[in-house]
């Protein structure tokens, strides 16, 4: 067969990724992250491995040593977590890492409670669905770990929710954002059936969508609609709403960027 | 009968060329499929609401039809296939996906008569082996999935598909987990599994209503680790491991063919040339035509031996050049211009080999996937033909040894991510057992605890 000559190559493709690449480890970039206290470190640096045994062994260690268990959550748990969405966002590590050290966030945080009567306060409650009529929920189950990552409570309806049912767990819960996952064109034009019934109920919350063929100018169609390009995006919405922008006018001008 | 393919249908990987097949096959009206010509496939999407009634999703077909086949007629296209993807509410009421075919192929009739346009109709049915919790593969579905199937044949589908899903549950999450032996098991094993239980029950529609049984595609799993892995710079998965993933995925589709399917394979199947490899038969493609739907690293490559050419799937709106199926149909008749010109005029290696070259360095799917190597990852599968496990488990590891034959040549450059995470592919696949039986029971242990929504009953487990 033809062959290119490997001088060549650079003239027909660019590897940018490779050209790009950081010079730091992911593994020495973690080392600068991490907290320094002695009793937070190995919880930290657990988290970042996704090594949920020893994220419940190093939280043993800072309870027998005095620290209490609900704020081990906010103070070491979510702060190994924060260590890993920055490399995460930064480009240094993947997507599997964090899904990783997500389960085992979430292994810490049920160990914590298991040794509290107190409750942890979340940054806020985000209920995730998938459209009805489509049952692919992996770009759901990756928001809502990223969600979760970020400290969000998640209510997770799952795949194929009836609009009706994504009205009443919106009541009843009342997040302070809804987001709507599809792969196909015909099952998300339900994220519109949604949007109207939040609007007939007077309920006025960011209604985040994307996946497969959702596309932005689909999504703008509807009055609570905002787009997100990437799983990631959601966390980042959220804290957009969290730090005081639930107008949805000022969410689309941040995050649509077609 | 499940026969397994342990030989290769091509003495070598130099016969692998667009356009011709070991076993052509003839279908719908006058076309004949890998018999020494390409022919554009077009695939589409009705706009979203088009669902809300039986009759408004067969007036959109119709109008779809109709775009596509007088815009061929415009361009003095000589052949062309449909290929209807069935949305949810097709498969799910049968007669609903009978009408459709009914009226797209009334209207192809009416072309071919006039015209002599050869062209055929696939319908493609849903995997609709599920609810809202579980796949529920062998429930109470597979008797609506089938009868899916027959209903479009028996009303004018020509080609029978599927896009099927076994595996997909424990695929997900070991994917997200970077996850070897999950990947292998949910792929390989479980997918394998289903595949040759759904495919020979496909087979014999085929064969009680004169159509064609297919074939299918890993798009549930591969094309997920692929559409994860997404360009050179997003940071989602490893490339390197969606390869391996795609690897072990042709182990699999290869189980529609053992089965009773013939081809051609389905577009978004990028495994399809090591399949051709193995079995002979005829596939369709997706590349540069196909960024309607999504983007990929191997636009041009795919063409390499493809024998329909496809546009994966364009939403059904209108553009400046005309409506979508019109613009993207008449982009992918003129690539298979092309090619047929290259046939004709013994120029056919040449252009195969420039869309090679063009995408082979630029990613490490384009490579194990150009020809040469494509074909060394389907004589790793018929090695162990017999064995659904140890041929996937092949494939993936001779995807790791061709990655780094090209390491070594210094032509194909990895990021440090993706040689680590290539390094912890085969270091996994290596430490795996050769034992079918063992590697079974050891995953189904592991996987009844870390998944829940995996049901073992689902394989007959």
């Amino acid at each position: 067969m033809l062959d290119l000559k490997l001088e060549d190559i650079d003239g027909i493709l660019v590897r940018y990724n490779v050209a790009l690449e950081k010079e730091m480890t992911p593994d020495e970039a973690a080392e600068e992250l991490y907290p320094k206290d002695e009793l937070i470190y190995p919880v930290a640096k657990a988290i970042y491995e996704g090594e949920e045994d020893d994220v419940v062994d190093a939280l043993q260690s800072a309870i027998a040593a005095g620290k209490k268990p609900i704020d081990l959550i906010d103070d070491a748990l979510m702060v190994g977590m924060g260590v890993v969405t920055q490399l995460y966002d930064d480009g240094i590590i993947f997507l599997p890492n964090v899904m990783m050290s997500a389960d085992a966030m979430l292994a810490g945080i049920d160990f914590c409670k298991s040794q509290t009567t107190e409750v942890p306060e979340p940054k806020g409650k985000v209920v995730c669905h998938v459209a009805e009529g489509d049952v692919h929920d992996i770009g759901k189950n990756i928001v809502a770990a990223l969600l979760r990552a970020n400290g969000y409570e998640v209510i997770d309806l799952g795949r194929d929710v009836p609009v009706d049912e994504v009205i009443a767990a919106v009541e009843k819960e009342k997040p302070m954002m809804l987001t709507g996952t599809a792969l196909m064109t015909t099952t998300m034009y339900a994220f519109k059936e949604v949007n109207d019934k939040l609007l007939e109920k007077g309920v006025k919350i960011p209604f985040a969508c994307g996946g497969g063929a959702v596309n932005q100018d689909f999504v703008s169609q509807y009055e609570l609609g905002v787009y997100g390009e990437e799983a990631a995006d959601a966390p980042k919405i959220a804290d957009a709403i969290v730090a005081g922008t639930t107008d949805i006018t000022a969410l689309r001008e941040e995050f649509h960027k077609h | 009968m499940v026969k397994k393919y342990t030989s290769m249908a091509y003495a070598n990987a130099d016969e692998l060329i667009f356009g011709n097949s070991k076993f052509p096959v003839k279908a719908g009206l006058g076309l004949e499929i890998g018999a020494g010509y390409t022919s554009p496939e077009v695939n589409y999407a009705p706009r979203p609401g088009a669902g809300a009634s039986k009759e408004k999703l067969i007036k959109e077909y119709e109008r779809i039809t109709t775009d596509i086949m007088a815009r061929m007629v415009q361009i003095g296209a000589p052949s062309v296939v449909l290929e209807t993807e069935h949305v949810q509410q097709m498969s799910n009421n049968p007669t609903w996906g009978g009408a459709v075919a009914h009226a797209q192929k009334t209207i192809m009739e009416e072309y071919h008569d006039e015209y002599g346009i050869k062209c055929a109709l696939r319908h493609t049915i849903g995997d609709i082996r599920e609810d809202r919790d579980y796949l529920q593969l062998r429930g109470d579905k597979y008797s609506t999935f089938m009868e899916a199937f027959e209903e479009a044949a028996n009303n004018g589908a020509d080609l029978l598909a599927v896009e099927s899903m076994g595996g997909k549950e424990v695929f997900d999450y070991s994917i997200l987990r970077n996850d070897t032996a999950g990947i292998l098991f949910g792929i390989g094993v479980l997918g394998s599994m289903d595949m040759e239980m759904v495919w020979s029950d496909i087979a014999d529609v085929a064969k009680k209503t004169g159509t064609v049984a297919s074939g299918d595609t890993d798009c549930a799993q591969a094309n997920t680790a692929m559409f994860i892995a997404g360009g050179l710079l997003d940071k989602n998965l490893a490339h390197t491991t969606a390869i391996v993933a795609r690897a072990i995925s042709a182990a699999r589709s290869l189980c529609a063919y053992e089965s009773g399917a013939v081809g051609p394979g389905k577009d978004c199947g990028y495994e399809n040339s090591i399949i051709k490899s193995i079995a002979g038969v005829p596939i369709t493609q997706e590349g540069k035509t196909s960024t309607c739907a999504h983007s990929d690293l191997m636009g041009n490559i795919v063409m390499q031996c493809c024998d329909l050419w496809s546009n994966e799937s364009v939403e059904y709106h209108g553009e400046f050049g005309g409506t979508t199926v019109q613009c993207w149909s008449e982009t992918l008749a003129y690539d298979c211009s092309m090619m047929n010109v290259a046939l004709k005029t013994g120029k056919a290696k040449d252009l195969r080999d420039i869309l090679v070259l063009s995408d082979k360095y630029r990613d490490p799917q384009g490579y194990v996937l150009a020809y040469d190597n494509a074909y060394k990852v389907g004589q790793a599968i018929a090695k162990d033909g017999e064995n659904n496990y140890l041929r996937a488990k092949n494939a993936a590891i001779e995807c790791c040894n061709i990655i780094e034959e090209g390491v070594n040549s210094g032509k194909l450059r990895l990021t440090r991510f993706e040689t680590n995470a290539l390094a912890k592919v085969k270091a996994d696949l290596e430490s795996l057992t050769d034992d079918a039986d063992k590697f079974m029971s050891d995953n189904l242990t592991k996987f009844k605890q870390e998944v829940a929504v995996f049901k073992p009953e689902n394989y007959g487990l």
